[in-house]
């Protein structure tokens, strides 16, 4: 028996000699300890100092930023950005083994010629060359996702594209729901407006197609016979990832709207090419943030927000200072999650906003940085792309923060970013879930797919891995969410008090969040 | 006579781990993913000792002491011979290589298996104690295994290589078998035969090691079908130099970059068209060709005060600054006082730096994959143009105009569209056919040069003028530039050569 040990131990030591030491897991909850004393209504220091500004902006992920860029870009002076606990929201990044990684929003498509204000931004960044005003503006191809851009696990293989062939009858499944995506790109409603559009705001208002919004998305999908796995699947992928919602909770209007809103075109890479970077979206929060100046960049978070006689006073903590700070300001932009801001902003209630019946379900997320000090060798198939996703999974695969590197050979370090949204439960369960969960049991969740298709390669390979928990981190669109009247209250507020978040569309990408922050900024200026 | 068995456990037992080590080692030398090498081996070589050790009862009792004889001699010869034959199998055919590897294993494993059982019914039949016996033939048994996990990684392995490793192992086998039989020899039936058995096997494995250089030359041979002087394994590829008579030729990841009779074509069309129209040029770039041939042209100007050449390899560059027979093929270009060599890889240089050059050679490997055709992307050449002079003159290798049509007029129109006007030309090269290269710069005003002011042995007048015109085989086709969105040129690559190989 001894010999037998021996033989193992001196050979593991040998091949030992290439393994990295145990992979270390680091949690990280942003806001949440923040979050959570607000909800518990923490007594509250007495201020310290008082500050004065005519526009305060509360939060900086990509509404209070996109509100802070308008007004510096338009000249406006007198305001200040509050970062709040996370400074860029979800579109902040990490820094692991080398490179930036994201630690929430990673792609923006190619967007549409409605989202003026993003183009805007992008081709003022330098990302759009040259007809940031025509259908096909030509981009910065360093930003475009570089081919091979997604694969798909399937059978112990890869394959390219996300969706893969079946047997006939799925075939003719697969053909029929893209022909429909195609027509309905090009409809309009009764009121001459796209039926599906980014911003979702200038969505055609016509009953006949909002009725959709009653349904689940999978309702409507079994009505209309689309029975293949392989669709289905994928279909229901697409909501996970978009939502953080089943495409059986996802409202059939929003499970389309993420198919059939879509119409942005590049005069260089295909139509259906993305934006992105080693850090996600982060650049683009960076860049906004800068050319806001560090001069109005105030940290700490907002505790208590008062209208007092048509102003607006609002108690900032400050951990870094431990102080607070009175600010008083003639208007505000509330750009923090509506869950947080039910708990800050005094008389939402009277404001039209009931938090019982109109808070959207927040869908609790999970992105896990894992920085590999070896690239793992690969399956046969298509070789590593910048998305790559496990069939049949629950869980939404890895993107490579390395990908977008024009290098010869790959760098020795790279960082796997794994996606997983907790959507096979309730929001609130699986809240639970989190809040007493191990280390142990966050990792297995987020290492679902690398497991699967790295098995203990992972192990070898993987120096560190940073699990971010955002607990409410995206509004989720279930059935009857277009007529939240709540949210429609909040999103038409035009006093000292505005609100600017991705939440008032009742889901979250970065063009949502962008335009209730254009749209605050510009009532100010008109103002 | 007890101790002569109990050293000759200890001999046995390094053995024994020894193949182990070996056949891990070089597995994932050969294969990588060394974890899995390692533990599928000792999994399988384990197995096979239990295996061993079962079969072990089946010897008769009167038999034991000949049985191990017997069994030291084949443990000898199928285990000191593994590494040069797995060596050899996977020179020449790389799929079987697992399954031969495995037999390998399983065999050896089996006759270790068998050893230590016999030896202890050899010393139990001479009644040693049975307390005393276990403790002892284990005590050597750890022990041995004990120098060998030592010797093996920090001498025998960076000194001797596998090869030799595995033969001196055997070597001690056959060894023991023979020292066995000489103290023994009394009660051995057959004792003549063994004996010679014994000379035979040790002879074979001498004979081996002498040659095994020579053997593994050999393998490679059978490879590349030339003598092999070179042979090495890099971060980032396998690069392997051969010679058959005067011809030296480099080959990378099994391709070919360079044969010594006709390198000077390519080199001289590479460099000339740029720099003999280039008389007050003095800084160039060189973005690849770490052989130092096409730095060997450029250093011909006399105007040329400073070349930068950027490689990615640095075993490369090192090995044609140092090789006598490479530096006497590139005049010692990499040690010039004039050159300065940068190895890291060339976009990362490019983004980090800021200097501007007269011209700029680029020569990279062919674009067959996601990773290469970056370098021939739009953002790359626009890199390119960041650091080339505002009447400074650029030139790519580009594949073959004649082979890959596509994928040579795939890189004219990326270089079109970041706005360089080009200049596409091809020459022959006998072991590479026609090949192309494409001269672009800022400005629109060059002439392919009319004389050369340097000896040339390729280029002269009218070669240069047919270099600059395309026959109807190989006019311009209709193709995509190569944006990072679609790496055009990838696919372009693979469905030329397709066509081309079928
Ligand atoms: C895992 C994940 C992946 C995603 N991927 C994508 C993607 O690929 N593409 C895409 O378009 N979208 C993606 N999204 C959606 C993403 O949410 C939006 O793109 C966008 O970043 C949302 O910005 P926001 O301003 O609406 O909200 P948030 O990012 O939530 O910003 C809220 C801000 O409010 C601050 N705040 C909180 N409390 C307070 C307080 N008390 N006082 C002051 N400030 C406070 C926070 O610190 C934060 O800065 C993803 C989301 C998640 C969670």
């Amino acid at each position: 028996m001894k010999r037998r040990d021996f033989l193992l131990l001196s050979a593991g030591m040998l091949a030992g000699c290439t393994l990295p030491p145990r992979l270390a897991i680091h949690r990280y909850a942003p806001g949440m300890a923040e979050g959570h004393a607000l909800r518990d209504r923490k007594a509250l220091p007495a201020p310290s100092a008082e500050l004065h500004t005519d526009v305060l902006i509360l939060g900086s992920g990509i509404a209070g930023l996109t509100a802070g860029w308008r007004l510096a870009q338009q000249g406006y002076q007198d305001f200040l950005l509050l970062s709040g606990p996370e400074p860029h929201g979800n579109a902040s990044a990490a820094h692991l083994a080398g490179t930036d990684c994201p630690r929430g929003a990673h792609y923006l498509p190619i967007p549409g010629m409605a989202a003026t204000q993003v183009r805007e931004l992008l081709a003022e960044m330098g990302v759009i060359e040259r007809g940031a005003g025509t259908p096909a503006p030509y981009y910065d191809e360093r930003s475009l996702v570089h081919a091979p851009e997604e694969r798909l696990y399937q059978n112990g293989q890869w394959h390219s594209g996300l969706l893969q062939p079946g047997n006939a009858d799925e075939n003719a499944q697969i053909k029929r729901f893209f022909a429909l995506v195609d027509q309905l790109k090009q409809k309009r409603g009764s009121d001459g407006k796209r039926i599906f559009e980014i911003p979702s705001a200038l969505a055609s208002q016509d009953p006949q197609w909002r009725a959709l919004d009653r349904i689940t998305f999978d309702a409507w999908l079994d009505r209309e016979g689309y029975t293949s796995p392989q669709l289905r699947w994928y279909l229901d992928y697409a909501c996970r990832d978009d939502f953080g919602a089943t495409s059986a909770r996802t409202s059939a209007w929003a499970g389309l709207h993420y198919f059939c809103s879509r119409d942005g075109r590049a005069a260089n890479a295909d139509n259906d090419a993305v934006l992105t970077w080693p850090g996600g979206l982060n650049p683009l929060a960076r860049y906004m943030q800068q050319r806001i100046g560090a001069a109005r960049a105030l940290p700490g978070l907002a505790a208590r927000v008062s209208e007092r006689q048509g102003k607006v006073e609002t108690l900032v903590w400050q951990p870094q200072q431990q102080r607070m700070l009175r600010i008083h300001a003639r208007r505000v932009i509330c750009a923090m999650p509506l869950h947080v801001a039910i708990h800050v902003v005094e008389g939402m209630g009277a404001l039209g906003f009931d938090a019982q019946t109109h808070m959207p379900p927040h869908a609790p997320w999970l992105v896990s940085n894992f920085a590999f000090d070896h690239f793992p060798s690969e399956a046969h198939g298509v070789p590593l792309a910048w998305d790559n996703v496990v069939y049949g999974s629950r869980s939404l695969g890895y993107v490579v923060a390395t990908h977008q590197l024009i290098r010869a050979a790959r760098p020795e370090q790279t960082v796997f970013t794994a996606y997983h949204a907790l959507a096979d439960n309730t929001p609130e369960a699986a809240r639970r879930w989190l809040q007493q969960a191990s280390d142990d049991d966050l990792y297995q969740l987020a290492a679902t797919d690398l497991a699967a298709v790295y098995g203990w390669k992972l192990w070898q390979n993987a120096a560190q891995v940073e699990i971010t928990v955002r607990g409410h981190a995206m509004a989720s669109p279930t059935p009857g969410f277009l007529s939240n009247t709540g949210l429609a209250a909040l999103r038409a507020c035009d006093g000292p008090i505005q609100f600017a978040h991705s939440d008032l569309s009742g889901f979250s990408i970065f063009e949502e969040a962008a335009w209730w922050g254009d749209a605050a900024a510009r009532r100010i200026l008109r103002a | 006579m007890d101790r002569i068995l109990v050293l000759s456990v200890f001999v046995v037992a390094s053995c024994g781990l020894a193949y182990e080590l070996i056949a891990g080692a070089l597995t994932s030398y050969l294969l990588g993913d060394s974890v899995l090498q390692f533990s599928s081996i000792i999994g399988c070589y384990l197995f096979a000792m239990g295996v061993g050790s079962h079969l072990s009862k089946y010897v008769k009792e009167e038999r034991t002491l000949a049985a191990f004889v017997e069994i030291e001699l084949l443990v000898g010869l199928i285990g000191g011979l593994s590494a040069t034959v797995l060596f050899l199998v996977f020179a020449w055919a790389s799929a079987p290589f697992r399954s031969v590897m495995y037999a390998l294993v399983f065999c050896i494993g089996v006759l270790v298996g068998m050893e230590i059982p016999l030896v202890m019914r050899v010393m139990n039949a001479r009644q040693a104690e049975f307390k005393e016996l276990v403790s002892r033939v284990l005590t050597f048994d750890y022990l041995g295994a004990l120098a060998v996990s030592l010797l093996f990684p920090l001498v025998l392995a960076p000194k001797l290589g596998m090869a030799r490793t595995g033969l001196l192992f055997g070597v001690l086998n056959a060894a023991v078998a023979m020292w066995t039989c000489w103290a023994f020899r009394r009660d051995i039936p057959q004792l003549a035969g063994k004996l010679g058995r014994a000379g035979l096997v040790l002879l074979a494995l001498l004979t081996a090691f002498a040659f095994s250089d020579k053997l593994t030359t050999l393998a490679e041979k059978g490879l590349f079908g030339d003598d092999v002087i070179h042979a090495e394994t890099t971060r980032y590829q396998r690069m392997v130099v051969t010679r058959w008579h005067d011809d030296l030729r480099l080959y990378l990841n099994g391709n070919l970059q360079f044969s010594s009779r006709d390198e000077h074509r390519y080199h001289e069309a590479l460099v000339h068209p740029v720099l003999a129209s280039l008389p007050w040029a003095k800084r160039v770039l060189v973005l690849g060709g770490g052989d130092g041939l096409a730095l060997r042209e450029i250093l011909r100007y006399p105007n040329i005060e400073h070349v930068t050449l950027v490689d990615l390899d640095p075993a490369m560059t090192t090995l044609f600054s140092t090789a006598p027979m490479l530096t006497a093929l590139n005049k010692g270009s990499l040690k010039d006082k004039r050159a300065t060599v940068v190895n890291a890889d060339a976009a990362q240089w490019l983004e980090g730096n800021a200097e501007t050059f007269d011209a700029i050679i680029i020569d990279f490997p062919d674009p067959t994959n996601f990773a290469l055709g970056k370098l021939y992307s739009v953002p790359m050449y626009r890199l390119v143009q960041r650091h080339l002079a505002e009447h400074g003159l650029a030139v790519v290798q580009s594949t073959s105009p004649y082979f890959a049509p596509k994928s040579y007029w795939c890189i004219d129109a990326t270089l079109r569209e970041v706005g360089f006007n080009t200049w596409p030309y091809h020459a022959y090269v006998p072991s590479f056919g026609e090949w192309g290269f494409i001269l672009f710069s800022k400005t629109p005003n060059y002439q392919p040069p009319e004389h050369y002011a340097l000896p040339m042995r390729f280029l002269d007048a009218d070669s240069t003028r047919l270099m600059f015109q395309f026959p109807a085989d190989m006019r311009r086709v209709q193709v995509e530039p190569n944006r990072l969105n679609s790496q055009s040129l990838v696919h372009y690559f693979e469905e030329d050569w397709h066509n081309v190989l079928r």
